[in-house]
């Protein structure tokens, strides 16, 4: 009896190719280069690899220490720079620091030389194809952590690649062994003439019950996971569309502390946060024109939409020739949605960085953020679905609870009265020890679309 | 009261014709709508086959997945300095004023963004008390209106001239002028006439030269005045206080619509028409016409226009115990009715009459002075400023023109006599020879575009102005937005033209520094409230008989009555399409004006009297004092037997003229209906040219010739559109004796149902005890968002419709989607006609001149008004069958209509009890077809739409959302503000709108809401109660005040 034929493999055939496919869709995240990884969660938000940009580019930084002459120095820099500045042992320490505009570099002390060099290794082994997100160049690298694990998905592609050929290699081979022996052995059954194509098909009719079901499950996992990838579209995440003023919200609201209202000042009002008028603007920056060339030339674009001349004597003055500044909206909805500000931030008291992310840590003037470095946010509800997608918001008003019976409100104290008057109806709600904001209808149609 | 009336919606539904039968049994009358299209030979010439359409479909589909992928840039334009007052995403209030000539009411303005985008009255100050009529509402979209002049014209340019140069040349003309006559509409503005006083005296100081204001109005009420001179030794209009009135006669006066103030007046009716008040008034109407007015009187008779007087007459014997004469049958019958109930009110009555003519004026002064209603019911103290123009002198001024004896200069402030005079056509010719003609029209149209020099005037929303709308009130207008074009203050230019002042462009303060200097008192305020009130100086003069003047009315075997239809009126917002589409409320009629004649003489007459779709009606030519109109003939049930009846206001723009996009016929695929000689079509035709003046007083009747002529035409009217078929319960009236005496089973019994209960037995329970659902937790938690709609007070106006029409960004179809039944309107507002019968037309009993019951169902039935908009069932069976979950129940008891989700398959606009599902056939902000009448498709059109309202594209449904753009915003407040929603703090535009108080909006579940009162009254019922879908709109039996 051939084993081939046999009940017990064509069944244990079935269930490894179920396996496999279950393999496929369920796989880890696979493997990746600990430098790559090392120097997108902690360096790329400031060093390109073959570019300068906020810091000296990192390829060949370890070549460029060593011919400074100070090459074991390089560890002691990446740890802790400030010291070895101070500390006076190194020349070239302080000559890239003055290079960049005296800008100092993060500490990273919890590195070790061994994780250095593999940051260094991978970038003068890199190509420029790693270019380095425009990330906020935070202090907590719990975002760039994120930043790596999503190029850590690109990496687990290229690896299923060489998986796949792999493994087509060794299907081929092992079929071509099995022809050799069947041929070999059936010297009776003249079909040698079939070609592979000829014989998988007669292989697939043979084995046309497994084939079905193989074809069936994969079908609808295919239709499944498609399904559900598609929740999981956006063309907002991340989005970052160019400003006529490169505006640093990490000087204005982090490093000044100016309150988010005092610019969005509609924020509490009306549906939309508002824009800051030029003449809010203005309120701070007739005095503060610039220390550097490039902030100056930034705040002169808000001086010639003010129609502000500094130059009139003595202490500047109007011209009077205004020009709106034309901004790129950069939290865009579509017009069948109503989304109201006042709404969540004064009625649902949330904050600011419960979708826009912490905006004191932003060099650039904004972004959309995506949803895990929002869910990473402490005291954010973790939500999962992309941001500004509907399925975003919906996620939100299903897990946001609403106090309604704190006595705080005398709208949701009537509210709670009325809900009273239902108990059985009120029980139900209250089964989860929360009313959340769906419970009072939030997930229904017309709160939003109408 | 409902088994043994019949409802009817027209002749279609009476005599259930096929065509109305096949209608009624279809949601969507789309049949024929298609064959036409696929006759349609450009199209069957089209060479797209269906390989070419897979491959459309495949590119398309590839090509919207890519554009999907990428999100559109948006810009973001914040202010360089914010103006304190503007939020953006907050509307901002502004109270002001509005004044036309013909309406005049306190109002507020909605703005967003500095744009006005909605207008409704103001209820705090002024004596309108927040009632406006839908002209009103409408004129908001005047403002955004891209052929309103936006600059000074010379005479033959296309272009603007700059107005310095326009000045010039009128300061020029003026100074070698000998005679200057200025001709305007009636002037209720203090520093209006106070300017044109100062440049008067500029202008006769030196060179011997005659300046003289002339006021003449279209519509004009010169009667009223010129009988109380008679009277009481001063020409007036008095204050008319229908709320008091417990008796009120009206002889042909349409005072709930278009007579004198009658937004205040129907403010005021509306008041005295509810059962459960102190009083309820009884109303008699005499008139020809079926007005709105008379359709919602307890006795209406039917008379010729020429027999006012003879009615007049008929009451004043009477009442005096003379005795009068002349009157027969059922006429008589009204008569007496209306003599009994005048003597038992007293001085409580109103008698009021429309006509204009001296002698009927004089009459009603008697018969009030008889009444003793000076003092109650009619105050002569607080006299009513509007309607100051003497139209006589202008006929003189007409004459010296027209003779080429004209005025050297003549400044013209708008009053278009090329389109509203008898002699238009010959003014037309003359005032082109006038040396220098002078116009401040906003529009380049029939009269102003012969003038040498046209220096527009502001729109009201732009200007600042003041008026003395009555003896006992100030107000004043303010801008709500910067003027949009170079447009110039009409007060400015009479001082620029004085040289008493200089230009200083559109941002002008001049016209703010006028009144407000003219102002003694606290300004700010008087702008805050819009209006002040003001010592009236007391009228003691008292009653003096005279003798009244013997009637030369010169009456023909057929007369025609000259009527103003609510929405356009005399005419001068004719390119409102918002207007144009608002169905006539009596007839049902969009986009057109036609002879109304009654449906029982059309029989005889050979006229067709049903009409649809595909069929018209009857043309006729129809010939009055020499001059000859083609108009289709309309049956309408109730109008008086041998008289016709022709709105005024149509026929606009006969040259062509830009008066607006909306002013013309289109075609069926886009674009203007082109005449034979390459000019635009006009809607309906113009009637003006049939006034003829009487003693001098503008006559608005007359004999009049009917001609049969070939041919058909067809009518776009929505009356018997969404037709609720076979079911008697949606409308209930009673009358007020039955009301009052009897049990709620005998006038409002609630719909019962047999089941069988515990102990097997057959029971009746009433239908809301039936249940085949489980309820949606709307009930006691929450909010539970409901309406009541009063039948007795709804006075059928249109307000509601044209107000909803506004906030929610309803598109306008144009009259040949009408006649397909594809109007968009949100609420459709019933008009039934009641009769006793089953079955129809008998033949009329010569000998007393009365008709039995089953004639009086055309000739004179009775009329109930009812708005119908989606009842937000909490049983929607709308919501159980949209097969994507496009429309769903809210915890709030609101029917959802979600846009975005709707693929448009219509089955819930079938599965709709009530009809009150609209489908978007097309995409009306971008379809060619659309261009001239939706004003979303003109780029400063559609700067009236309202943003927090999505604009609803093609292939969704659409429907009445109960306004729930202001349930969100009312509830935001409330939670920002931590506080509870008031009562009466929702006000859907349906109900801030209704001049009567009708409709009642409010939070169910709030058990001190005047709407859960309203629910519990034992008027109070529910359309269609045995279907048991469980509506949130209630209706309150009808009740009417007759034996």
């Amino acid at each position: 009896m051939k084993i081939a034929h046999s009940e017990g493999f064509r069944k244990g055939k079935l269930f490894a190719s179920i396996l496999v496919f279950i393999s496929i869709i369920l796989a880890p995240n696979g493997l990746w280069s600990q430098g790559e990884n090392l120097y997108k969660a902690k360096c790329s938000s400031c060093h390109q690899i073959e570019k300068n940009g906020t810091g000296p580019m990192l390829k060949g930084a370890r070549q460029r220490w060593a011919d400074a002459g100070e090459g074991d120095l390089i560890y002691e820099w990446v740890k802790n720079n400030a010291a070895l500045r101070g500390s006076g042992k190194s020349k070239r320490a302080n000559q890239v620091y003055n290079e960049y505009g005296g800008s100092q570099m993060q500490l990273f002390a919890d590195l070790s030389n061994d994780q250095i060099d593999q940051i260094l290794n991978y970038a003068d082994s890199s190509s420029s194809k790693a270019a380095a997100p425009g990330a906020a160049g935070a202090a907590d690298g719990k975002a760039k952590e994120d930043a790596a694990k999503e190029e850590g998905k690109g990496g687990v592609s290229k690896t299923w690649w060489i998986m796949g050929v792999i493994f087509l290699v060794i299907i081929f081979s092992v079929s071509g062994v099995r022809r050799q022996l069947k041929n070999a052995s059936s010297e009776s059954e003249p079909d040698t003439n079939a070609t592979y194509w000829q014989e998988f098909k007669l292989w697939l009719w043979k084995y046309r019950a497994a084939t079905g079901v193989t074809v069936l499950v994969l079908t609808i996992s295919v239709l499944v996971l498609g399904l559900q990838s598609l929740g999981s579209i956006n063309v907002m995440e991340g989005y970052q569309p160019s400003q006529p003023i490169s505006f640093p919200h990490s000087v204005h609201a982090g490093q000044n502390g100016i309150d988010c209202k005092y610019c969005h000042n509609s924020v509490e009002k009306s549906k939309s946060a508002g824009l800051p008028t030029v003449n809010v603007c203005m309120n701070c920056h007739k005095q503060i024109n610039g220390k550097t060339p490039e902030q100056q030339a930034q705040i002169s674009k808000i001086y010639a939409a003010a129609g502000w001349d500094p130059n009139i004597k003595p202490a500047g003055g109007y011209t009077g020739k205004t020009s709106p500044i034309v901004w790129n909206k950069v939290h865009v909805l579509p017009d069948h949605v109503y989304f109201n500000h006042s709404q969540h931030v004064v009625a649902g008291k949330i904050d600011c960085i419960q979708c826009h992310g912490d905006m004191k840590t932003m060099k650039e003037t904004a972004k959309v953020q995506k949803v895990e470095d929002l869910s990473k946010i402490e005291g954010n509800i973790k939500l999962t679905k992309p941001t500004l997608t509907m399925g975003w918001c919906i996620e939100c008003h299903g897990k946001k609870e609403v106090v309604i019976d704190d006595k705080s409100n005398a709208y949701y104290d009537e509210l709670h009265k009325r809900l009273k008057r239902d108990m059985k109806h009120y029980k139900h709600l209250k089964e989860d020890e929360k009313i959340t904001v769906s419970e009072l209808g939030g997930w229904e149609c017309s709160k939003c679309h109408y | 009261m409902g088994s043994t009336k019949k409802y009817w919606k027209g002749i279609e539904e009476l005599k259930e014709t096929p065509a109305f039968l096949e209608q009624r049994d279809q949601e969507f009358p789309a049949q024929s709508a298609i064959e036409s299209f696929l006759l349609d030979e450009k199209l069957a010439e089209a060479s797209t086959g269906r390989r070419d359409f897979l491959k459309f479909l495949g590119f398309s589909v590839a090509a919207a997945t890519l554009a999907s992928c990428e999100a559109p840039v948006t810009k973001a334009v914040p202010y360089v300095n914010k103006p304190e007052n503007v939020t953006p995403g907050v509307a901002t209030w502004y109270a002001s004023t509005y004044y036309d000539g013909l309406s005049y009411a306190s109002i507020l303005v909605k703005t967003r963004e500095g744009r006005p985008i909605f207008i409704k009255g103001n209820k705090d100050f002024g004596f309108t008390k927040g009632v406006t009529n839908p002209q009103i509402i409408s004129s908001v979209l005047g403002l955004y209106d891209s052929e309103r002049l936006n600059g000074a014209r010379k005479k033959g340019s296309k272009a603007n001239v700059a107005v310095n140069t326009a000045d010039q040349a009128i300061i020029q003309g003026l100074k070698n002028a000998k005679s200057i006559a200025i001709l305007s509409p009636s002037i209720i503005s203090p520093s209006l006439l106070k300017g044109i006083q100062l440049f008067t005296e500029t202008y006769t100081k030196e060179g011997n030269r005659s300046v003289e204001l002339v006021q003449y109005d279209a519509i004009s009420y010169e009667a009223i005045r010129k009988a109380h001179l008679q009277n009481f030794g001063e020409a007036r209009i008095p204050s008319y206080d229908f709320s008091k009135a417990r008796t009120i006669v009206s002889v042909a006066a349409d005072f709930c619509s278009t007579w004198l103030l009658s937004n205040e007046y129907a403010q005021q009716y509306g008041a005295t028409r509810n059962p459960d008040g102190e009083f309820m008034s009884t109303h008699f109407q005499f008139e020809s016409n079926l007005s709105i007015t008379g359709s919602n009187a307890d006795y209406r008779g039917q008379i010729k226009p020429s027999e006012t007087t003879l009615v007049l007459l008929y009451l004043l014997n009477n009442l005096k115990g003379t005795g009068g004469t002349g009157l027969k049958g059922d006429l008589l019958k009204i008569a007496n009715a209306a003599v009994k109930s005048l003597r038992k009110s007293g001085k409580n009555s109103l008698v009021v009459c429309g006509t204009n003519r001296l002698e009927d004026q004089l009459l009603v002064n008697a018969i009030n002075h008889q009444l003793s209603a000076y003092g109650t019911t009619i105050d002569l103290s607080n006299d009513v400023r509007l309607f100051g123009a003497e139209n006589s002198k202008a006929e003189v001024l007409f004459s010296n023109i027209l003779k080429g004896k004209g005025p050297d200069v003549l400044i013209d402030l708008g009053t278009n006599p090329v389109y509203t005079h008898s002699q238009g056509k010959e003014l037309k010719a003359a005032l082109g020879k006038l040396p220098l003609f002078v116009s401040t029209a906003r529009y380049s149209d029939e009269t102003s575009s012969l003038a040498s020099y046209i220096v527009p005037d502001h729109h009201p929303l732009e200007s600042w102005m003041d008026f003395q709308p009555k003896s006992g009130e100030y107000s004043v207008a303010q801008p709500t937005i910067r003027p949009l074009g170079d447009t110039c203050s009409v007060l400015e230019s009479f001082y620029v033209w004085a040289g008493l002042t200089k230009r200083t462009g559109k941002d002008s303060t001049f016209a703010y520094d006028t009144i407000r200097g003219a102002y003694t008192g606290n300004f700010d305020l008087l702008v805050h409230n819009s209006c002040v009130g003001t010592t009236i100086p007391a009228f003691t003069n008292t009653f003096t008989p005279v003798n009244i003047p013997s009637s030369n009315k010169n009456p023909g075997d057929w007369e025609v009555n000259f009527y103003q239809k609510t929405a356009i009126r005399d005419g001068a917002m004719a390119s409102n399409p918002w207007l144009q589409e608002l169905p006539d409320p009596i007839s049902k009629v969009t986009w057109d004006n036609y002879i109304t004649m009654n449906p029982y003489q059309m029989e005889e007459l050979g006229y067709a009297t049903t009409y649809d779709q595909e069929h018209g009606l009857n043309l006729a030519k129809i010939t009055v004092n020499g001059v000859s109109v083609t108009l289709p003939v309309y049956p309408q049930p109730g109008q008086a037997l041998n008289t016709v009846g022709v709105a005024l206001g149509y026929g606009r723009g006969a040259g062509g003229e830009a008066i607006g996009k909306g002013a013309y016929q289109t075609k069926e695929y886009g674009g203007y209906d082109l005449a034979d000689d390459g000019t635009k079509k006009t809607i309906g035709a113009n009637v003006y040219p049939m006034l003829r003046s009487s003693a001098g007083m503008l006559q608005y009747s007359g004999a009049a010739k009917v001609e049969k002529q070939e041919g058909t035409y067809l009518i776009a009217a929505t009356q018997i559109h969404h037709t609720v078929m076979g079911r008697e319960s949606i409308v209930k009236e009673t009358s007020l004796n039955t009301y009052k005496t009897k049990a709620k089973e005998a006038y409002n019994p609630p719909h019962m149902l047999e089941r069988l209960n515990e102990h097997g037995h057959h029971e009746k329970a009433p239908v809301s005890e039936f249940d085949l659902w489980n309820a949606h937790p709307v009930e006691k938690i929450g909010h539970r968002w409901g309406m009541t709609i009063d039948l007795s007070s709804c006075i059928g106006c249109g307000s509601c419709l044209v107000a909803c029409q506004v906030e929610n960004n309803v598109p306008v179809v144009g009259k040949d989607e009408v006649r397909r039944g594809r109007e968009m309107h949100w609420i459709r507002l019933d008009r039934y006609y009641v009769s006793n019968a089953e079955e129809a037309i008998g033949k009329k009993k010569e000998e007393d001149f009365s008709y039995s019951e089953a004639e009086k169902a055309t000739v004179n039935p009775t009329v109930v008004h009812m708005p119908l908009m989606c009842h937000h069932c909490n049983h929607a069976p709308c919501e159980t069958v949209c097969p994507v979950l496009a429309t769903t129940h809210s915890n709030e008891g609101l029917n959802q209509m979600t846009y975005n989700r709707c693929i448009g398959t219509r089955y819930c606009a079938n599965n709709c009890p009530y009809k009150v599902r609209r489908f978007n056939w097309f995409n009306y902000p971008s379809y060619k077809k659309f261009t001239e009448v939706n004003p979303a498709q003109d780029d400063l059109g559609r700067m009236v739409l309202n943003p927090d309202v999505t604009v609803r594209t093609r292939g969704v449904m659409e429907k009445c959302s109960f306004c729930v753009q202001r349930i969100q915003s009312v509830k935001l407040d409330a939670k920002k503000e931590a506080r509870v929603i008031e009562d009466g703090e929702l006000q859907t535009a349906c109900s801030e709108a209704c001049p009567t108080q009708a409709i009642t909006v409010g939070d169910w579940n709030d058990y001190n809401s005047s709407v859960y009162k309203s629910t519990q009254s034992k008027r109070a019922y529910q359309a269609l109660e045995e279907v048991g879908v469980k509506p949130n709109i209630w209706y309150k039996v009808k009740v009417r005040n007759e034996a």
